[in-house]
């Protein structure tokens, strides 16, 4: 474990490069450019908060923040996987040709996103100036919670990048469970609108607790709870330990199984 | 770049690599005979297909020494870049194991951790960093890679409209460029124009001064026996041969030809086809090089004495044999090939002796060289005996800021208009 990590840290400057090759070669034809990483997830926004806040009228105070927050978190797991499950197979050029330990890629992916999720997080903060909403100590929480966020989506994503190998239907088994989640997830609608008996299955969702963790320090103000900590800590350990151990057990055979 | 197991030890002694009972199995997906297609139902497909083991390598062993050229010979799927790819980290060995001392540059694969989009620069970086160079050492020697392809004009131009040739020299440039310590090569001297090749086969080649080692997978094997001490002869997937050179060619010729299954219990096997042939009334026993104290030597100085001694014997009566010599780059550019019939060389010759080619001032400039001698009859049409780049001589450089293969007699002027 110890020496895969050295390893993983002998390669940082090819990681580097292939995150600033992935940011560079997005955008390198366009006019906006980098913007178009936020334009794109804030303007689906835009038309989420028209809808719920001023047609269907939830009432609620600041809805966009609340919504915003939900979605910076739910997003950030998504595209993240979503693009992560094919980081083995989209560079199988390299992994047959040269050496290099096959989770750089996985990692570089991963990490690539975060770089566009930062920047999204960023201008919920002009939000949230904009909106007059409460700045307090309980968002440097956010700190520690991306850096949950990111371990959680590593941890997805090097799962998904194995059994894609074998089986590409798991691309869209994804990506339509992520589309699914986000309406059974309450990131539109807060929990309370349902019945009390209904509320009972949240508590088996787990971005449930992803998307709360955001929304307390954004939206409320407050630090997390024990319970937010403790399953959202718990959540990633154990899926990041099931991702690293499925993926340096089936590392070997990649160079085999990619054709 | 990466090793099995990179050990760190100072005996200087351990060889560079050690191969130990190497194996390697490949699963091969084996299409079953006619199947309608109406059977295969969702939960057939999920079934795994019946596989076929295969194995390319079988315990093969051996051991590279610092500073040694190890060469790999057999024939097409005899596993010989398998086994490159296992030694370079691409593929996990089987069983057994491969230790590395020091980086590895895999010549194999050539321009395969290239991003097509980004220009010439960006993949230097960008290939650097798979190979686990600091940015600041590629800084460094920036300059030297970028003259080194030959490049510089296009340096900003992203490789996807690069030609074959400037892609693999540039991918050529960027590996030689980092002193490694083990240099794998499989048949890569194909790199762009033969000058190019001439250049990179010389720089590959002084590796081995700064002690590194190399090993080199090709199926030239008049190669083979110039440059490597020890080869080792592959035949489906099991070492056949490992020794020195012309043993282990004339053992990867025999294995050719019983191969064939054309009677194998026929007379010794014929000459090689390739690099000598000829009647032998007249036959070449030896060609040795030398310097005017007569003494015995294979490395020259440009504008040294230069002299091939071949040792014939002669069946031959009332004919007069024709000598002749070539000499060419170890990369096959021709350079020179002069014979006895245009010289003054006496028609009567004894029936054994020695045939002196005298250089006074050798215009050759640093590199390897490939010797060629035969013997013909007067109209040069029929081979007495005819060894074709058997020998080798080599020249040191002379530390004179000058480029090339031959010395021409040149001087500069400058007139003022």
């Amino acid at each position: 474990m110890k020496n895969a990590l050295k390893e993983v840290v002998s390669y940082r400057e090819l990681m580097g490069n292939l995150i600033v090759t992935e940011l560079k070669l997005r955008y390198r034809e366009s006019f906006l450019g980098f913007l178009w990483t936020v334009l794109n997830p804030l303007f689906f926004l835009l038309v989420l908060a028209l809808v719920f806040s001023q047609i269907i009228k939830f009432q609620m105070d600041n809805y966009t923040i609340f919504l915003f927050a939900g979605m910076a978190s739910y997003l950030m797991i998504q595209q993240t996987v979503l693009i992560a499950t094919g980081s083995i197979v989209n560079n199988q050029g390299l992994i047959k040709k040269v050496s290099v330990p096959k989770i750089i890629f996985p990692l570089a992916n991963v990490l690539a996103r975060f770089v566009d999720h930062v920047a999204l997080l960023l201008i919920l903060l002009l939000f949230m100036v904009y909106f007059r909403m409460d700045f307090n100590w309980s968002l440097l929480c956010l700190v520690p919670l991306v850096v949950l966020h990111f371990l959680f989506s590593l941890g997805l994503s090097l799962l998904a990048s194995v059994f894609y190998i074998r089986v590409r239907d798991v691309q869209h088994i994804l990506s339509i469970g992520f589309q699914a989640f986000f309406y059974l997830s309450p990131i539109i609608y807060p929990a309370g609108i349902l019945p009390e008996a209904m509320q009972k299955i949240f508590l088996f969702n787990p971005f449930y607790y992803f998307i709360q963790s955001f929304r307390y320090p954004i939206y409320h103000g407050l630090f997390p709870p024990l319970l937010i900590w403790g399953v959202t800590i718990f959540l990633t350990a154990v899926v990041l330990g099931l991702g690293l151990w499925v993926f340096y057990q089936k590392e070997k055979d990649f160079v085999f199984q990619l054709s | 770049m990466k090793a099995e197991t990179e050990i760190q030890s100072t005996n200087a002694k351990d060889p560079a690599v050690k191969v130990d009972s190497l194996s390697i199995r490949f699963m091969l997906p084996q299409e079953k005979g006619a199947q309608t297609p109406k059977k295969k139902g969702l939960i057939q497909k999920f079934k795994k297909r019946p596989k076929k083991e295969f194995w390319a390598l079988e315990d093969v062993e051996f051991e590279v020494q610092k500073g040694e050229i190890l060469g790999v010979i057999g024939g097409n799927g005899a596993g010989k870049s398998t086994l490159l790819k296992i030694i370079a980290g691409i593929f996990p060995p089987t069983r057994g194991e491969v230790k590395t001392r020091g980086t590895v540059a895999p010549l194999i694969e050539l321009g395969a951790a290239f991003n097509p989009e980004l220009n010439g620069l960006e993949n230097i970086y960008l290939s650097g960093s798979i190979y686990r160079i600091p940015r600041k050492v590629i800084k460094e020697s920036l300059d030297d890679i970028i003259d080194f392809s030959g490049l510089r004009q296009f340096i900003r131009v992203p490789v996807k409209n690069y030609s074959s040739g400037m892609f693999m020299r540039l991918a050529f440039s960027l590996v030689i460029f980092f002193k490694p310590k083990i240099v794998l090569i499989d048949e890569v001297f194909s790199v762009g124009d033969e000058a190019f090749q001439q250049k990179s086969f010389e720089r590959v080649l002084s590796f081995r001064k700064e002690n590194a080692s190399i090993i080199l997978v090709t199926h030239d094997a008049n190669l083979i026996t110039q440059i490597c001490d020890r080869v080792l002869v592959l035949s489906e997937g099991k070492s056949s041969f490992l020794g020195g050179a012309e043993d282990a060619v004339r053992h990867y010729r025999q294995l050719i030809q019983s191969g064939e299954g054309l009677n194998k219990e026929q007379k010794p096997p014929p000459e090689p086809e390739s690099s000598r042939w000829g009647s032998k009334e007249v036959e070449i026993v030896s060609v040795d090089f030398a310097d005017q104290t007569g003494q015995i030597k294979k490395e020259f100085t440009p504008g040294d004495y230069f002299e091939a001694r071949i040792r014939f014997e002669s069946r031959l009566q009332n004919k007069a044999p024709v000598f002749g010599v070539a000499v060419s780059t170890i990369y096959k550019l021709f350079i020179y090939g002069p014979n006895t019939l245009e010289a003054d060389f006496p028609k009567d010759i004894p029936s054994s002796g020695v045939v002196r080619f005298v250089i006074p001032e050798l215009p050759l400039m640093e590199g390897d060289y490939l010797f060629s001698a035969a013997v013909y009859d007067e109209t040069l049409s029929k081979a007495y005996d005819h060894h074709e780049q058997m020998y080798h001589f080599r020249v040191l450089g002379d530390q004179k800021k000058e480029f090339g293969s031959v010395k021409i007699r040149s001087s500069w002027k400058l007139d003022h208009e």
